[in-house]
């Protein structure tokens, strides 16, 4: 193997084709971004938990004992004053645009690759400067004084190279990237792998090499190429190729887009529908302008409002105009009029009714005019249209929240498994559908939902009420169910009135009940215990019933559910 | 004129292999029941027994005593790439219409159109293609024929919950019976109704027995037909 090796070699190298890079590396990223967040000084020990250790620790932490992949508990051991962090992937990449635009004043281009790590291409960038060290020295000063963190630039061709070189801060020059590689351990290979995935695989692939006996990136590299994509796969294909300071692909550049808002002060306090309908009409208008003069359109419009008392009330709606021409202001100006009217009528759900002061219109999602993502087969069909152009019409007829859109959420009871949304409006779901949600009641769901459960009574065969205990231990099997009835019901009334009903004299505002049903079988109880932490938590049991019908047969099914002493029914299964 | 080449032989018998071939597709897509200008929407494999056209374009069907058949009947055109609108009808289970595979991206739901039901029903029917109805719905006799009219025009299907007067599918749930459940064990687990089929043109009423929420752990415990038909006069 080792004589047909360097014959191989020749062949699978040749020319390699690699950017000559800049790497910008803020050390700790998470927990930098952690801190600002938290307002906690540069120089205090502090460390980002996820799942069951430390992802990334301060400086001040890191010289107190706390090293990554420490458990809490010997961290806290080492470091009593230690700040501990929650992880927020989301977090450390909004932060990060402030690095980013900081770097952005020095170049004009950036791609970031994994927050807390820039990649610039350097031969432009460094002949405008005049030198390499006159690009990394105004890099470091700008991301210093702009987004107030320390960096480490370093310079090499290919990517690895880069970014071993800008943990040192160094500037290795050009075509000695093979040299300053070949003494790395293979350990660095993972600090190439911008993905999480992509680095578990790689971080696989090293603990392998590692055993083998290959220690330096020179041992691997010397493996001939198509050995190494038998026996490791592209994982092995790609470590190899990186290891000897080629590059896998050009830098993405990203281009900075100014958002575009449009910004309304009332002159005078807003209270009244009639001033926000011109207002919203205006503002539209110029929202629309704005769009067309940058020749963009927008997937998303985020309506924003202040009010006097300081509230800011915040909505995302969704916008899927952008084929029909002329439709957007219009469209527009009936979302804002329809979410300011809600907000100053006070009939959906959000801070206290008050005048507003301030309105902000911000077009999301934008992309380039002709550019907009249709479906994988074809373009919006005529029938999609037509139904948005539909319930847009329904929604001008009955407003704005009559319409909804629904989607599944996690939950345990089947009202919790619904979110429904105005139609257009955008939110997130509070609950993941993914999360486990034991004590979920299971499928078969049922069709019909009481949106606010009914009383219900679930007699035993003398005919008491069945309760539960604590322990979910019932009185007596469910044998009668009892369920209300419409009391406009005739015959219903006249049950009520007789005086066998046993309700003489008794006020009449109570539940007026049916006649009992015979249960056919039962299942439960189930318990669900939500949320004991909070204000709004619950303690109930379910119960499924299947009822029988008077002529023997068995007939529909029943959630009920017991709480506080009395019986509610959830759902019917019809 | 067209010129003749061939033998007379041989342009018999590419006459009979055509009408053989137009044959095959009539009986394959059943063009030659009626004349109905529209393709049906589909409608899933176990109700075609009720329904065997299918769900024609432009018809009202009236079902009486179960949402879930009307979920059920709105799912496959649904998973087909049609819109629904689900009017007057605040209590549906949308786990429910989920998992019968009504795509929920492609559902509206307008709970309480109010005294305004008529115009929401009419621009819905306009748009949509699978418009539910609820039961409760402001609805004169005049609104519904207009409704009706409106739905054969524009090719959309009407499934209405309860009465509706002349429509042209009635599926009335005359039993629906779960199984599953003993005494406090097992969980709701499958249902069979018995719907009664009737309708405009049909002649006689037909019962026809249907399995929802099929399931296959019940299934090993109970051997024989799944869906028997038996005519009966009404």
């Amino acid at each position: 193997m080792s004589d047909i090796a360097p014959a191989r070699r020749e062949s699978s190298t040749g020319p390699v084709v690699t950017v000559r890079r800049a790497v910008l590396w803020v050390p700790d990223w998470p927990v930098v971004a952690a801190m600002g967040e938290a307002g906690l000084g540069a120089d205090a020990p502090a460390a980002v938990l996820h799942g069951r250790g430390m992802v990334a620790v301060s400086a001040a932490a890191r010289a107190a004992g706390v090293r990554r992949g420490m458990r809490r508990r010997l961290a806290q051991r080492a470091c009593p004053e230690l700040a501990i962090l929650p992880h927020d992937e989301g977090r450390d990449s909004r932060a990060f645009e402030a690095v980013a635009a900081a770097a952005e004043e020095v170049v004009s281009g950036v791609e970031v690759s994994r927050p807390g790590l820039l990649m610039i291409p350097a031969d432009g960038a460094a002949r405008f400067h005049g030198s390499e060290e006159a690009l990394a020295e105004a890099l470091v000063t700008a991301v210093a004084e702009l987004a107030g963190c320390e960096s480490g630039v370093g310079m090499a061709d290919g990517l690895l190279a880069a970014v071993l070189a800008a943990r040192s801060s160094a500037l290795v020059p050009g075509g000695g990237s093979a040299d300053f590689l070949a003494d790395a351990p293979v350990e660095v290979l993972p600090l190439a792998a911008m993905e999480r995935r992509q680095r578990e695989q790689v971080e696989d692939l090293v603990s392998v090499l590692t055993r083998l006996g290959l220690t330096t990136l020179a041992d691997f590299t010397a493996l001939p190429a198509g050995d190494v994509l038998a026996r490791f796969g592209p994982v092995g294909m790609w470590a190899h190729r990186v290891g000897r300071g080629e590059d896998v692909r050009p830098p993405v550049l990203r281009r900075s887009e100014e958002d575009i808002a449009v910004t309304y002060a009332f002159e005078e306090p807003a209270q009244r529908v009639e001033q926000l309908a011109l207002v919203a009409d205006h503002v539209s208008r110029q929202l629309d302008a704005a769009l067309l003069e940058a020749g963009v359109r927008c997937g998303r419009v985020r309506i924003a409002a202040t009010t006097e008392r300081g509230d800011a009330l915040e909505r995302v709606w969704r916008t899927d105009v952008g084929s029909r021409a002329g439709a957007f202001a219009k469209h527009m100006t009936d979302r804002v009029r329809w979410q300011l009217e809600g907000w100053l009528s006070g009939t959906s759900s959000g801070p206290e009714r008050a005048p507003l002061t301030a309105l902000q219109v911000t077009a999301e999602d934008v992309v380039p005019l002709g550019s907009e993502q249709a479906y994988l087969w074809g373009g919006v069909s005529g029938a999609d249209s037509r139904a948005q152009r539909t319930l847009e019409r329904v929604q001008g007829l009955l407003g704005a929240d009559a319409v909804l859109a629904v989607r599944e959420q996690g939950g345990r009871s089947p009202r919790d498994r619904v979110l429904a949304l105005p139609w257009g409006q955008e939110a997130t779901p509070s609950r993941r559908i993914e999360h486990p949600w034991p004590g979920r009641i299971p499928d078969p769901a049922p069709a019909t939902v009481l949106p606010v459960p009914e009383p219900l009574e679930v007699l035993d065969a003398g005919g008491a009420p069945v309760r539960i205990d604590r322990r979910l231990a019932m009185s007596a099997p469910p044998t009668w169910v009892r369920l209300q009835v419409d009391p406009r019901d005739e015959r219903a009334a006249a049950a009520r009135r007789h005086p066998s009903s046993g309700r003489m004299g008794l006020a009449s505002d109570g539940p007026s009940w049916g006649l009992p049903q015979p249960v056919e079988a039962w299942a439960g109880p189930w318990p669900i215990v939500e949320r004991w932490w909070s204000e709004d938590s619950s303690r109930r049991a379910c119960l499924q019933i299947s009822l029988r019908r008077p002529d023997g047969a068995p007939g529909h099914a029943l959630l009920a559910s017991f709480t506080d002493g009395s019986w509610v029914l959830e759902a019917i299964y019809d | 004129m067209p010129i003749e080449t061939t033998p007379d032989a041989s342009q018999e018998e590419r006459l009979s292999r055509a009408r053989a071939a137009l044959k095959g597709v009539e009986t394959r897509i059943g063009a030659a029941r009626e004349a109905w200008d529209r393709p049906a929407l589909p409608l899933t494999a176990d109700l075609t027994e009720l329904m065997p056209e299918g769900l024609r374009r432009g018809q009202v069907v009236a079902v009486t005593g179960a949402t879930s058949l009307m979920l059920a009947l709105a799912a496959e055109a649904s998973r087909a790439g049609s819109w629904t609108a689900a009017i007057g009808m605040p209590t549906v289970g949308v786990v429910a219409a989920a998992r019968r595979g009504i795509e929920l991206s492609r559902l509206a739901l307008i709970p309480h159109p109010g005294a305004q039901a008529a115009d929401a029903v009419g621009a819905c029917v306009d748009g949509m293609d699978v418009v539910l109805l609820g039961e409760r719905l402001a609805l004169s006799d005049a609104n519904r024929r207009r409704i009706g009219a409106r739905a054969r025009e524009r090719g959309g299907v009407v499934i209405a919950a309860g009465e509706w007067p002349a429509a042209h599918v009635r599926l009335d749930v005359v039993s629906s019976a779960w199984s599953g459940l003993g005494a406090g064990d097992g969980r709701l687990r499958e249902r069979e109704l018995t719907v009664a089929v009737g309708g405009r043109r049909a002649g006689a009423t037909r019962r026809v027995r249907v399995l929802l929420d099929g399931d296959v752990g019940a299934r090993w415990t109970r051997p024989g037909a799944r869906i028997d038909v038996d005519e009966e006069v009404a």
